[in-house]
């Protein structure tokens, strides 16, 4: 779908559960499912996100601004992924945060091991979902009703679990409208 | 409609950001004010469907704000954001009529959960409006009566295109009769006998649209306790009427497309394909033009609706009608509240051909409503008007039709203490469209 000019990059922030193979499939299924060239580059450290002294997490939005200007001019959007727990002001907590039709998304994989009956495969699945939903929400897409669809916002892992890793009909349309003008 | 239309209420940025680009994100159209009087000055010209407005502001705090908004716009639903310190605060807004309230720091779903709850309880109250309104008009507007050419000629063009079952896209602004020459158009048609079913596209969020729309099977979602047939389905063998079609959603829009092109749809949680066969029309009050080049509706399905296009005159460019439609208002008002009025003053036409009916042939019925109630005699005077007269404000000699509308506007929300709802209905014109007025010409409420 996407041009050859762009690229897509996939940030890992300091260490992530899995290891590098699970990084590397995450980003062939991105490539697969925007069709812009996708890389692996590390950006930030775990230590360059400073958690809230009184709620020991970590407010994800101005990570986004730093994402969005150390980003090298040929990505297109960047997506960072981090273990650390995220929040946003006055919310108690966040999956994970993007520019909505800007450049920078960020995800947490804190919250995906919530469910007792976690797996390596259920939690690449999640990673999955929510990665492709954050770049999303990067390309203009808003939250779906659909509860299959990927930008399904989901209340628990267990609804992650049951929504796919496809856009519905309305979300492909509008996705490939904004890409089309994009160009 | 998609989304609720969200003003954020904080004196910090860093709230205001960031609880602004989350509910972006959830579909919302958000505002953001950083005090309570610039949240006041941006309640004065633009409807909210939601406010989120801290307590704790610096300058006037959000108690003192939630009083002077509700005084304005009762409709609009509060939530108070507030630290835990501040709960009697919250209570007292409570009281005040705000809509609940939520203590910092909150869960996303709470206030995912709360959001979607008001939007159904406004849905539900702008449903009962528009229903009453409908049933008013049904009872009191049942044909569309005019001798002018401007008329005539829209009369001439709905008998040729009745009668094939071509898409019609029928604009004009709000109170011109869109509604009735839709329904005209379907009583002359061959689905005739069939319903005439009619969707205030406006009136619903997205999500609702949608299953109003198409329906859905039992167990779609939470709520959905039966299978409930659509309006789609409803108006099978009929006529659809899709009032105020600009106000739909780019979502809503592929699907209504995707309908259009192939007759066919699916219940929310549906898997069957159902086929309905029912003919379209579409109005709106809208420039859809302008809504495509801003990239809000989409051309695809612009064309689709613009097989026949026309549009309804205002009532200023058919004034030759105002004594005919005058009259079919007296003697209908009249019958109806058992009053002996059987005239309208020489005066009293007069003044109403000097004016220029911003809300169109619905505010002269209403007008003439109005004068049958409170006049006292046999005849309609001009006083009995609820209209612009001259010399009841002081407007300058060799007034622009700019400065008699804003000298009216004026002296009807004065004259309201700038009650938005009640000078609408005065005026016979959407509360929406009162805000752009207020907003275009920059009315200030007098201090």
């Amino acid at each position: 779908m996407g041009s050859k000019d762009h690229t897509l990059l996939i940030s890992p922030i300091g260490e992530l559960d899995g290891n590098g193979e699970l990084l590397d499939q995450l980003r062939m299924e991105i490539h697969n499912v925007f069709g812009y060239e996708t890389r692996l580059l590390s950006l930030l450290e775990e230590k360059d996100l400073p958690a809230d002294p009184i709620r020991k997490q970590v407010h994800s939005t101005p990570i986004l601004e730093t994402l969005a200007l150390l980003a090298p001019p040929e990505a297109l959007k960047i997506l960072a992924i981090t273990r650390v727990d995220l929040f946003i002001p006055v919310l108690t907590h966040v999956y994970g945060e993007a520019q909505l039709g800007g450049k920078a998304c960020i995800l947490s994989t804190y919250r995906f091991w919530e469910k007792r009956s976690s797996t390596p495969e259920s939690f690449r699945c999640r990673m999955l979902k929510e990665a492709i939903h954050e770049l999303g929400h990067t390309f203009g897409l808003r939250h779906c009703r659909d509860a299959g669809c990927v930008m399904h916002y989901c209340r628990s892992v267990s609804e992650v679990d049951r929504k796919s890793s496809q856009f519905c009909r309305y979300c492909a349309v509008l996705l490939q409208d904004e890409m089309k003008r994009m160009g | 409609m998609s989304g609720a239309k969200i003003l954020v209420v904080d004196d910090e940025l860093i709230v205001r950001e960031s609880l602004g680009g989350w509910l972006e994100r959830d579909g919302h159209k958000v505002e953001k004010a950083a005090s309570g009087e610039e949240a006041l000055e941006k309640c004065q010209n633009t409807r909210y469907d939601i406010l989120l407005l801290d307590i704790k502001m610096e300058g006037m705090s959000g108690l003192e704000v939630l009083k002077k908004v509700k005084e304005t716009d009762p409709d609009v639903s509060v939530v108070m954001i507030t630290a835990y310190g501040s709960i009697p605060s919250a209570i007292e807004a409570m009281k005040s009529g705000a809509y609940e309230y939520l203590l910092k720091p909150f869960d996303p779903d709470e206030l995912m959960v709360l959001i979607e709850k008001i939007m159904k309880h406004q849905a539900d109250r702008r449903e009962t409006l528009f229903l009453r309104e409908q049933y008013k008009e049904r009872t009191r507007f049942e044909s569309m009566i005019g001798q002018s050419r401007a008329l005539q000629e829209v009369f001439d063009l709905i008998e040729r295109i009745a009668p094939t079952d071509s898409t019609v896209l029928i604009k004009g602004e709000t109170g011109t009769g869109k509604g009735l020459a839709a329904r005209a158009i379907h009583t002359k048609s061959r689905r005739s006998q069939g319903p005439f079913v009619v969707v205030n596209c406006g009136a619903f969020p997205e999500h609702l649209l949608e299953s109003e729309l198409f329906g859905y099977q039992k167990g779609a979602f939470t709520d959905a306790k039966t299978t409930k047939k659509g309006r789609l389905e409803l108006a099978h063998g009929g006529t659809l009427l899709l009032d105020e079609i600009g106000e739909i959603s780019m979502r809503m829009q592929i699907d209504l497309l995707r309908v259009l092109e192939d007759r066919v749809f699916y219940r929310v949680g549906g898997t069957q394909p159902i086929e309905a066969d029912f003919r379209i029309i579409a109005a709106t009050n809208k420039d859809l033009e302008k809504a495509i080049k801003e990239g809000t509706f989409r051309e695809d399905l612009y064309y689709r609706l613009n097989v026949i296009c026309f549009t309804m005159p205002p009532l200023r460019e058919h004034k030759e009608d105002i004594p005919l439609l005058a009259e079919y208002f007296l003697h209908r008002f009249a019958q109806e509240t058992n009053k002996p009025v059987d005239q309208i003053s020489r005066e009293a036409l007069d003044e109403m051909m000097l004016y220029d009916w911003p809300g169109n042939v619905r505010e002269l019925g209403n007008a003439m409503e109005r004068a049958v109630v409170v006049g006292r005699g046999r005849r309609i005077l001009p006083q009995d008007l609820p209209i612009f007269r001259p010399g009841s404000v002081s407007t300058p000699p060799g007034r622009t039709l700019r400065e008699v509308e804003i000298a009216h506007l004026n002296s009807i929300l004065n004259e309201t203490q700038w009650n938005i709802s009640r000078s609408a209905e005065i005026l016979g014109i959407d509360r929406s469209t009162l805000y752009d007025k207020i907003k275009r010409y920059d009315l200030q409420k007098p201090a």
